[in-house]
């Protein structure tokens, strides 16, 4: 068998081992529908878990923290239900904006709330999953942040 | 040039068209994009031992990141290891997050097909199937990302080994494959 051949067959016997399911190939298709070519984007800069103070058990609190060019997020995530997180956040330098959730499972479902005036939000049910979060700034301009599992 | 070098840039160019046509907006281009790479994305979170549920997140997670960045790309025909790459390390974090043990190249048990699909392979495919199966798994998952990739370069990525030490490696798991299947 020439080499070529034995590639295609291995290709073949891989594909009929462990295919790829056609839902995973489908959701990469339509990922495209989440492209905001106007908004800037602030990218995961830090994920890490809070320790526990001494004597406390249980939740487990995550921050992340999202930077962009003239605007950075920070948000705390609680797991305070098995599918649901609340998500505590807060706009760096403060500023007023729409918060909007994309949830990659629960597209239609909008969640969103405002920021206040120290450009702090909650969000108190978000479920588990892919999500990223969008800003409408007073100044019409839009942030949205990287994708995070959560 | 050599032909298969040959036959590698016109991928690369195509592969360059095809993203730049998605950033315009064409989603056609777009969908063979995802049909060109998925393969290459899922096989690479496989090889994490990530289980289907897994898999399906850090592929779905690396098409995030691309549509995220699309207008920051400098090579659009240099995607290929881009995804590779953002893949393994969606893999990985993944691999932490979820608590897998095991190292990459290790099979875990709900990673294995169902029997009647291993029959089937076997009827089907026979002896390359089941000489994959008596390789180390380092070279099955050598082989897997081979018969993948479109380049070398993406090759590489997929691996995180360096591009000049492919030939060696992959000619001994060829060799290794091509000596277990009857003359």
């Amino acid at each position: 068998m020439n080499e070529d051949e034995l590639l295609v067959r291995l290709r073949a016997a891989f594909q009929a081992l462990d295919p790829i399911p056609e839902d995973v190939l489908a959701a990469g298709r339509s990922a495209i529908t989440w492209r905001r070519p106007d908004a800037a984007l602030a990218e995961l800069a830090d994920d890490h878990n809070r320790p526990l103070p001494a004597g406390v058990r249980g939740v487990t609190t995550r921050l992340l923290t999202f930077a962009g060019t003239e605007l950075s997020v920070e948000i705390e995530v609680t797991g305070t239900e098995r599918s649901n997180r609340e998500l505590t956040g807060r706009l760096v330098p403060a500023c007023d904006a729409h918060v909007r959730v994309r949830h990659l499972t629960y597209a239609h479902d909008v969640l969103s709330t405002r920021t206040d005036k120290a450009g702090q939000f909650v969000l108190p049910r978000v479920p588990e999953g892919l999500v990223s979060l969008e800003f409408h700034l007073s100044d019409a301009t839009s942030v949205v942040t990287s994708w995070v599992r959560l | 040039m050599a032909l298969e070098e040959e036959l590698h840039e016109q991928l690369d160019e195509a592969t360059a068209d095809l993203v730049v046509r998605a950033r315009d907006g064409d989603g056609a281009a777009w969908s063979r994009l995802v049909d060109r790479y998925s393969g290459l994305l899922w096989s690479i979170a496989r090889s994490f031992g990530l289980n289907e549920a897994d898999g399906g997140d850090v592929v779905q997670m690396t098409w995030l990141r691309l549509i995220e960045r699309m207008d920051q790309i400098a090579e659009p025909g240099a995607v290929g290891g881009w995804l590779a790459t953002t893949a393994r390390r969606e893999s990985l974090r993944t691999a932490q997050r979820s608590g897998t043990r095991r190292l990459p190249y290790d099979v875990r048990e709900d990673a294995a097909p169902p029997p009647e699909q291993i029959l089937l392979a076997r009827e089907r495919l026979g002896d390359v199937a089941a000489a994959l199966q008596a390789l180390p798994r380092r070279c099955q998952v050598l082989l897997r990302m081979l018969a993948l990739a479109p380049s070398y370069a993406e090759l590489a990525a997929a691996l995180d080994i360096p591009i000049g030490s492919i030939g060696p490696t992959r000619a001994r798991c060829l060799d290794n494959l091509q000596r277990r299947l009857p003359r």
